[in-house]
């Protein structure tokens, strides 16, 4: 069994993993990252990370009427890197959100959204 | 006597292991100067959330709490450890959210008592105190006044547009909410922790689903008001004497945060600053303009 600080090692695993995060996504709140933060400011980066989801969320919710909007991952690409967010419903609270950034040339997105999906199971059987 | 938050960061600096029981309000439980569990008399706990949620009754979680404790918990499987790490985080970030401000009871510190879900997740006090602040500062940001955390939820009859979008906490308390029951109660009732409840009731009233109930349009102040209001404030309190009734409604366009579709506009050109009651200078600019005659 998975805890949470134990994935977000497997998530550094995975090939190109630059850093990685998990976000509560009801409050904006880092729960666990990965390492010392290089000049990364955690909790306002989990915090706007929060408000990107929500936006999205509500997008999405407007632009497909009639369905109950569900994400599962999300996936941005800039032109330093991708940007990786798995959502993993929990019954009380959340959903917890997985975010991932990789190296634009050293990693398999295929890869990295598979083992990504393997560890959300295995956190939350 | 001095307030929680400093006895809690003395005993983290004593590295202390026990529970600090604030009268009925709550208990704090430390491990070695760090927090592992806190409970709330006023959100839901682990075991609450559980039930609520249809995971566990709570009657099957007495008896493992009596025997076997989270090791069998988990063993036994209705949760995962990573569910059931978050599960404690999140109730112990919410307890400390509704627990921390309060202090007016006396806490008595009880050395080497532990709490059977204690050992999830390890809390630095001053990490604790920090992130109770942000969740503060983002609540007063999507909607300042603090009022409707303790009002009962109403939602609106009808809807101020033409459509909405809901997040799932918006919907459980929407179809939770009846005339009487207060956010918290309803945090307890659909199993959600009581700052989601929060939000989601703050984020509806700032889109204009919540029904304005009498006292919040008559008495709410938000906490953020500039000092640039004071005048109308003044006015109102003037006016209130000579019983001047049509000021309400302005007032309360005026509480609106900016995003608020409804709010009103930014004055136009610079601010006024002459008290609109200025009676002596009425009497001045009266008495000139008769003179002029």
């Amino acid at each position: 069994m998975l805890g949470l600080d134990d994935c977000l090692t497997e998530v550094m695993a995975i090939p190109g993993a630059l850093d990685a995060m998990l976000v509560d996504q009801t409050s904006g709140m880092a729960v666990a990252i990965s390492g010392p933060p290089q000049g990364v400011d955690a909790e306002s980066s989990a915090a706007a990370l929060t408000e990107t989801l929500r936006a999205t969320m509500d997008g999405l919710a407007r632009s497909c009427p009639g369905e109950t909007v569900r994400i599962d991952d999300m996936l941005v690409t800039t032109d330093k890197g991708h940007h990786l967010l798995r959502f993993l419903e929990t019954v009380f609270e959340g959903p917890l959100v997985i975010y991932l950034r990789l190296d634009l040339e050293r990693s398999n997105l295929a890869l990295a959204r598979y083992r990504l999906l393997n560890i959300s199971r295995q956190l939350l059987a | 006597m001095a307030p929680l938050d400093t006895l809690l960061a003395g005993l983290a600096r004593e590295r202390a292991t026990g529970a600090l029981r604030v009268g009925r309000a709550g208990t704090i439980f430390l491990s070695e100067g760090r927090v592992t569990y806190m409970e709330c008399a006023q959100t839901p706990g682990v075991e609450r959330l559980l039930a609520a949620r249809g995971r566990l009754p709570e009657t099957a979680l007495r008896r493992l709490q009596a025997d076997g404790g989270c090791a069998r918990l988990l063993e036994e499987g209705p949760v995962t450890l990573g569910e059931l790490q978050y599960c404690v985080l999140g109730a112990v970030l919410d307890a400390a959210f509704f627990l921390l401000p309060t202090g007016g009871s006396r806490p008595k510190f009880r050395p080497g008592e532990q709490h059977w879900l204690g050992g999830q997740w390890f809390f630095d006090v001053a990490g604790l105190m920090r992130e109770c602040a942000r969740r503060r500062a983002y609540l007063a940001q999507i909607w300042p006044s603090a009022q409707l955390d303790t009002a009962p939820v109403r939602p609106a009859q009808w809807l101020p547009g033409s459509g909405v979008t809901l997040d799932s906490v918006q919907w459980e308390v929407l179809t939770g909410a009846g005339a009487e029951a207060t956010p918290l109660d309803l945090a307890k009732r659909i199993g959600r922790s009581g700052y989601s409840v929060l939000l989601a009731v703050r984020r509806m009233a700032a889109a204009g689903l919540l029904a304005q109930s009498v006292e919040t349009t008559t008495t709410t102040r938000a906490p953020e008001e500039s000092a640039t209001k004071t005048g109308e404030h003044r006015a109102k309190t003037a006016g209130d004497g000579q019983g001047a009734l049509p000021q309400r409604g302005r007032v309360a366009a005026a509480q609106r945060p900016p995003h608020d579709p409804r709010a009103p506009g930014l004055p136009l050109g610079p601010p006024v600053t002459a008290d609109p009651t200025d009676l002596a200078l009425l009497m001045r600019l009266k008495k000139a303009l008769e003179e002029l005659t």
